[in-house]
């Protein structure tokens, strides 16, 4: 038989001292450091012969879409409080929402809804229209509020699915309260003002959680920034200069009636008349036709490899 | 490189153009447009979409793709290239942009799994200026012995919005080994009734137990009446004591057990890290007192180093100990054939192995005392370490530890020194068992 075991001064490394903490060797999960009692334990371990749960390793299979994407489509992320930073970015998305809910309303009548087909009444549409507007609101707030992305995403989907109806290629407004129907400059900006606070919101929104990511990572010393006023400037110049650039040449693009006309004036003054009043040139075909235009010059540009030659003189100037 | 987000607002735009030329809306056209514009202008201006992630060297990088981070470099520094378990590096990463323009990069130093930040960061995001450099100080704790690298260098750029990002691996790497902790024996030693386990022939010059006269010294409690030195007495009032020169062992080998079963148990806790920390210390010790100390690891072959002496002999021991690793399963019967006839008789040998899953144990330990070898046997319990870790329920560990005890009192009675080394147990204490002092 074996002689008994002897009691002698306790392994510091084995028990509960700073050092001996393992737990980040378990992907976060706690490991006790210091060996149990084996009398405790063996009160407490039953007799059976299963197999102990914690014995068997937690296995994460992914889900198809989280294959798909590389990971979860929301996050359930646990963030500290919010920062400064952080509460100004959840200021401007509500302000943006409220504009949005507004605009959306207004440049999404009822007429050639999903519901409007389903029920036929002009009633019934308006008001379920109004609700899933509101209801894109009040998710989209909710979610800004207690950062939490999946109402974020619920939002997004709500505010798109209000924009989705058959529109006869014609830009038509619930109420035309400022008699912007007969001005065709005017419409073309109000939705060109709706689409860029639509995508600005989804970047405001995004831009909350990120930050909240930083600011968690940083305050619990995972992440540590330099400089952070400068990376955190280029952010908001970012956030004047993108949605300007992208107004402006969706703009553009949505002109395509008046632009062409400019090109082809020269050449002969009926044929830009005719560009100018032609039905195709101002339906959503010729907005179609205006971007393919826009993007087959912006692919040129990338075909020429201008940005990266751009880049390289700027890298080795003196 | 695109990001989710991108590939996403991309796949909505796409999705809302196609939606819209169907349904005739433009209102669906424009929201694709301003998304177009979005990503378009990203891509070309914000994003210095020019980083290359093929992990080149930087300076070997001579492509259009990698115009940005070609000029960005990165260069480290470790405190120490030799720590010990639980002991620190401190690492300075200097990143240098030689570019012309400014820069915000994301900068992760790649730190080994096992090791934990301790102060610092090794995740940095940094504006960095035009021909600026900028030092990065953190430092990293080693709770498990071995050899690890810090690196490479992975540098990210992407736009403000995150976007497109491109991302490159600066192949900078810092080599360091940590050596298995070290436990002081000297005390455990001296303060036993026999100040040390082994003697042999060969004369030292140091105080000890042995045949030749050395000094006096004053007399302390615990020291033997007989040697008490009379005539010194006399002359001083003081009793004093004749010491003696060492009588030291010619050699010591110590076998460690380093197959695939002996890492059974947590990562932090199972027989192998036990008996390396157990070797490194027995190594110190016996080199201290210059005693010549050879050394065995077996798992998948069999790694020795030849006997030695000295502070250098320490250091060559400790780096195998460091790089032993759980693998294979080579018996203990093959260990004992292949070094019996190179060992002197009757050298101290001190196998550390936690008895499982090798049944030759029993008759290679008989083979060492039957040539009279004096043999020592610290076992690590992988039974205690496992049911510490409730991975072994009561019934299997009661089954499994009779075994153990029957194997145990079975190497016993060959007369070999044997101690089932439990998981809380200071080593002092484990070989206090094993030797009966």
């Amino acid at each position: 038989m074996a002689a008994p075991a002897r009691k002698g001064p306790r392994n510091p490394a084995a028990t509960g001292s700073k050092s001996g903490d393992t737990s980040h060797l378990y992907d976060g999960k706690t490991v006790r450091a210091a060996a149990p009692s084996r009398k405790k334990l063996a009160g407490r371990v039953g007799g059976g012969s299963e197999i102990p749960t914690d014995a068997i390793p937690e296995i994460q299979i992914p889900s198809f879409i989280e294959s798909l994407l590389g990971g979860p489509l929301v996050p359930k992320l646990k963030f500290l409080p919010a920062d400064k930073m952080v509460q100004t970015l959840q200021l401007a998305a509500y302000a943006l929402l409220v504009a949005l809910g507004m605009l959306t309303w207004i440049v999404s009548p009822p007429q050639g809804t999903i519901w409007f087909w389903v029920s036929n009444s002009v009633g019934v549409a308006t008001l379920i229209q109004t609700l899933v507007v509101i209801a894109a609101v009040a998710t989209g707030f909710w979610g800004t509020f207690n950062r939490d992305p999946r109402f974020m995403l619920s939002s997004y989907l709500l505010f798109i699915l209000s924009a989705l109806r058959f529109a006869s290629s014609k830009v038509s407004l619930s109420n035309d309260w400022f008699g912007f129907d007969d001005n065709p400059l005017m419409l073309t900006i109000l939705v060109v003002l709706y689409a860029v606070i639509l995508i600005m919101y989804f970047e405001l929104t995004n831009g909350v959680i990120r930050f909240s990511m930083l600011d968690t990572s940083i305050r619990t010393n995972e992440v540590y920034v330099m400089n952070v006023k400068k990376v955190v400037g280029k952010y908001h110049r970012s956030l004047l200069v993108n949605p300007l650039i992208a107004g402006t040449l969706a703009f553009v693009v949505l002109s395509a009636n008046t632009i062409l006309p400019l090109f082809i004036r020269p050449f002969s003054e009926v044929s830009a008349l005719r560009m100018e009043q032609s039905v195709e040139l101002i339906s959503v075909y010729g907005v179609a036709l205006g971007s393919l235009i826009v993007f087959l010059i912006v692919g040129g540009v990338f075909a020429a490899n201008i940005p990266m030659r751009i880049q390289k003189y700027r890298e080795n100037k003196d | 490189m695109w990001s989710r987000k991108s590939s996403m607002l991309g796949s909505l735009a796409i999705a809302l153009y196609l939606l819209g030329l169907t349904l005739r809306n433009s209102q669906l056209v424009t929201i694709a447009v301003v998304i177009f514009v979005f990503l378009t202008y990203a891509a070309l201006f914000t994003n210095h979409a020019d980083v290359a992630s093929s992990g080149r060297r930087a300076d070997e990088w001579e492509g259009e793709e990698g115009v940005s981070l070609s000029n960005v470099s990165a260069m480290r520094k470790l405190s120490a290239a030799r720590v010990f378990e639980d002991g620190e590096v401190s690492c300075t990463l200097r990143m240098q942009n030689q570019s012309s323009l400014a820069k915000i990069l994301e900068v992760r130093d790649r730190v080994p799994e096992v090791m934990r930040i301790k102060e610092g960061a090794n995740y940095i995001l940094m504006e960095l200026g035009p021909r600026r450099e900028t030092m990065i100080e953190y430092t990293v704790e080693c709770p498990l012995r071995g050899f690890y690298s810090i690196g490479p260098v992975t540098v990210r750029i992407q736009d403000p919005f995150g976007l497109f990002h491109k991302e490159k691996e600066l192949q900078v790497y810092s080599d360091f080994l940590v050596f298995p902790k070290m436990e002081d024996l000297s005390d455990t030693f001296v303060k036993s009734k026999v100040p040390k386990i082994f003697t042999g022939a060969v004369n030292i010059r140091q105080p000890g137990p042995g045949s030749e006269f050395y000094s006096l010294r004053e007399y302390f409690d615990g020291d033997s009446f007989r040697s008490i030195n009379w005539s010194a007495y006399a002359r001083s009032g003081k009793l004093m004591v004749n010491e003696r020169e060492r009588d030291a062992v010619s050699d010591i080998i110590l076998i460690v057990d380093g197959r695939a079963v002996s890492e059974t148990g947590p990562v932090s806790r199972n027989a192998l890290v036990y008996s390396t920390r157990a070797a490194a210390s027995l190594a110190r010790f016996f080199l201290s007192r210059r005693d010549s100390v050879g050394l065995i690891v077996y798992g998948d072959e069999v790694v020795s180093v030849d006997r030695d002496t000295g502070k250098k002999q320490l250091y060559v021991l400790l780096t195998k100990l460091a790089g032993a690793s759980a693998r294979g399963n080579i018996p203990l019967q093959v260990v004992v054939n292949r070094i019996l006839p190179h060992i002197n008789k009757g050298s101290p040998i001190i196998v550390m192995s936690n008895l499982e899953d090798d049944p030759t144990i029993v008759s290679a330990l008989r083979d060492f005392r039957a040539r009279d070898f004096d043999v020592t046997v610290l076992s690590p319990s992988s039974l205690d370490f496992e049911f510490d870790a409730r991975r072994l329920n009561r019934t299997g560990f009661d089954v499994l530890k009779t075994e153990r005890d029957i194997l145990i009192g079975e190497l016993r009675s060959l007369g070999v020194n044997i101690m089932d080394w439990e998981s809380d147990m200071l080593l002092s204490t484990a070989l206090a068992g094993a030797r009966g002092f």
